[in-house]
C-alpha cells in the first residue's frame, strides 16, 4: 500500500516490517540500494521496491551536496557497502540529475514470481540508465488514412484562420 | 428504397430527345468488356499449362524470411495471406513484390519476396493512395450504374489527389441532356446507397496487364477511354495497359488498387461540381470521402472531414507532394490542367492554396 503521511495521520502505524526486525529491514535496503546504484536497474518484490525508492531519491539528493560534503560522504559510506559505488555515485548518478528536483526513479510491476511464493514483483530503476526503456512511449502513427486527412484538415482550418485575420 | 424511386421520378421529368445514340445500353457495354477481359484473362492463365511452383519469401512482422512454395502464375499474394492466418487476409489491401506495389489478386510469376501491406503500418502512404484510387473508381462504377441507359456518362479519370486534400474525386461527363441538372439530396443519398451496395457485394479488384490493342477492343464503345489507353500505354515502361475488373466495370487506374471493396466501411458520396466546358462536353467532378474498416472514425470527425469534402478539390497545389508518381505528375498535371484552368477562380484559390 501507498505509505502516505495521510495514512500515517489516519490510521496510525503504517510503517512496512521486512526481515527479522528494524535493523535488518535496514541491512536488506541497504543491500537492496546497493545492487541499484550498482547496476541502475534492478527486480525485487513489490513492498521491497517501493521501500527503496525513497531511500534512493533520499540518496541522490544528498550526492548532490557534492563529495566535499561530510554528511553526504557519510551517507553514501553508510548506504553503499560496496565503498567502489560511492565515487559513481558522486561522479555519475549525481550529474546526472542535476536539473530535475525530484523523480530520479521509476518503478513497474512485472509478472509475479513463479515460486511457490507467486511474490508480486517490481522492477526499480534510475532514469537516464543505458538500458532499453521498460514502457515504450506509444506514439499514434501519423501517416494513417485518418491522421493525414485530419492533419489537413487542421492546415486548412490554419489558414482560413490565417485569411481570416489579415 | 424511396430516395432511389423519387430520383427515378426526377429523372422522368426530362423529355428523351430522338436517340441518336448508336451505343447499346450500358449494360450491354458492360458486358462485353466483362467478357473481353475475362477472354483475355483466361488466355494469359493459358500460358502456364503446367504447374510450376516458385519459392515466395515473406516478410513482416513475425514472418522475416518465411519461405512459401507457390505456384507460378495462378497464386496471388492473397493465396500467400491464405496460408497464413485470417487476420492477414482480411487486413491485408496491398502486396510489396520486390519492391514494387502489387495488387493483391495479381498473379505472380516468378520467386521474389513479399510482404502484406495494410492500413496500420509503420509507413501506409502507399495503400492509403491505393485506397483513394479504389474509391474514387468505385465512384465511377456508381456513377456509370446510377442513371439510366439512355443517358450516357463518360468517365474521363481520376485525378491522382493526396491524401491530404481530404477528398477523392472523380472526374465525368453526362449526356448533353443533362447538361441543366444538378444534384439533390436524394439523389447523392442514392450514390451513397449504391456505393454501399458494392462495399457490402465484397467484390474483388482483379487486374490484368494487356497489350494497348486488347484495351482498345475493351473500351470500343468510347472515344474517351480509348484515349486514355493510348496516353497510358505511351506512358508505361513496358507499353503495356493495366486494366482493372470490379463485379461487370472494367477501368483504367493510374496505379495499383487495394484487394477489395469489403475494406471500405465509411463512405459517402460528397459533391458533385461543374468545372465548365470542357473537350467532351460539361466536365463534372465527383467528390467522395472514405475510410477502411480498420480506421473508422467517430461521427463527430466524420462530419468535420464531410464538410470539408464537400468543397471543391483542385490538383493544382497538391503537385508538390506527388513524390510516389515519379516524374509522371508533372506531365498529368498539365494534361488535367489546360482544360481546367479557366474554371478555376481566385477565391479557391486563397481557401486551398496553402502548398
Amino acid at each position: 500500500m501507498r505509505l502516505t503521511l495521510q495514512m500515517l495521520i489516519s490510521h496510525g502505524r503504517v510503517a512496512r516490517k521486512m526481515g527479522l526486525g528494524p535493523e535488518s529491514r535496514l541491512n536488506m535496503l541497504r543491500n537492496i540500494l546497493t545492487g541499484l546504484v550498482k547496476h541502475e536497474r534492478i527486480e525485487t518484490t513489490l513492498g521491497r521496491a517501493d521501500e527503496v525508492r525513497f531511500y534512493a531519491e533520499k540518496l541522490i539528493d544528498y550526492a548532490k551536496k557534492g563529495d566535499t560534503d561530510t554528511k553526504a560522504m557519510k551517507m553514501a559510506n553508510f548506504w553503499l557497502t560496496e565503498k567502489d559505488l560511492i565515487p559513481k555515485l558522486f561522479k555519475v548518478l549525481a550529474p546526472r540529475f542535476e536539473a530535475q528536483p525530484k523523480g530520479y526513479t521509476r518503478m513497474a510491476r512485472i509478472p509475479n514470481r513463479e515460486n511457490l511464493d507467486k511474490a508480486a514483483m517490481a522492477v526499480l530503476e534510475y532514469k537516464g540508465n543505458p538500458f532499453p526503456p521498460l514502457q515504450p512511449a506509444k506514439r499514434e502513427n501519423e501517416l494513417t488514412l485518418i491522421n493525414q486527412l485530419l492533419k489537413g484538415y487542421r492546415e486548412e482550418q490554419a489558414q482560413q484562420a490565417k485569411t481570416q485575420k489579415d | 428504397y424511396a430516395c432511389l424511386v423519387s430520383c427515378l421520378f426526377l429523372f422522368a421529368f426530362w423529355f428523351a430527345s430522338s436517340p441518336a445514340v448508336v451505343r447499346p445500353s450500358s449494360g450491354g457495354v458492360h458486358g462485353q468488356r466483362s467478357a473481353v477481359f475475362s477472354r483475355e484473362q483466361a488466355r494469359q492463365r493459358a500460358l502456364y499449362p503446367r504447374t510450376e511452383k516458385i519459392e515466395v519469401v515473406l516478410h513482416g512482422p513475425g514472418l522475416h524470411g518465411t519461405l512459401l512454395i507457390m505456384n507460378k502464375g495462378v497464386s496471388t499474394p492473397h493465396s500467400c495471406a491464405r496460408h497464413l492466418t485470417e487476420w492477414h487476409v482480411k487486413s491485408s489491401a496491398l502486396a510489396l513484390v520486390d519492391g514494387e506495389p502489387w495488387p493483391l489478386h495479381k498473379p505472380l510469376i516468378q520467386s521474389c519476396s513479399l510482404s502484406l501491406l495494410s492500413f496500420k503500418d509503420k509507413d501506409p502512404s502507399l495503400v492509403n493512395q491505393a485506397y483513394w484510387r479504389s474509391c474514387a473508381a468505385l465512384l465511377g462504377q456508381v456513377l456509370e450504374d446510377a442513371f439510366k441507359d439512355e443517358y450516357s456518362v463518360e468517365l474521363l479519370g481520376i485525378p491522382e489527389l493526396p491524401v491530404t486534400s481530404g477528398a477523392f474525386c472523380c472526374d465525368f461527363v453526362l449526356d448533353p441532356q443533362l447538361d441543366s441538372w444538378n444534384p439533390s439530396e436524394e439523389s447523392m443519398c442514392s450514390l451513397i446507397r449504391g456505393a454501399q451496395q458494392l462495399i457490402h457485394q465484397d467484390l474483388p479488384w482483379e487486374s490484368l496487364e494487356v497489350t494497348p490493342s486488347v484495351a482498345l477492343e475493351v473500351f470500343s464503345h468510347s472515344r474517351c477511354k480509348q484515349e486514355e489507353v493510348e496516353e497510358k500505354a505511351a506512358k508505361s515502361n513496358n507499353g503495356t495497359v493495366v486494366l482493372y475488373r470490379c463485379g461487370d466495370h472494367v477501368l483504367l487506374s493510374g496505379g495499383p488498387l487495394v484487394a477489395r471493396t469489403g475494406l471500405c466501411s465509411q463512405y459517402e458520396v460528397t459533391a458533385i461540381h461543374r468545372l465548365g466546358e470542357g473537350a467532351w462536353g460539361l466536365h463534372r467532378r465527383a467528390q467522395g470521402l472514405s475510410l477502411p474498416f480498420q480506421l473508422e472514425a467517430h461521427h463527430t470527425v466524420w462530419r468535420k472531414l464531410r464538410s470539408r469534402a464537400t468543397k471543391l478539390v483542385s490538383e493544382d497545389f497538391y503537385w508538390l507532394h506527388f513524390k510516389f508518381l515519379k516524374g509522371q505528375c508533372v506531365e498529368s498535371c498539365i494534361q488535367i490542367l489546360t482544360p481546367l484552368f479557366s474554371c478555376l477562380s481566385s477565391p479557391t484559390k486563397k481557401r486551398l492554396g496553402y502548398y
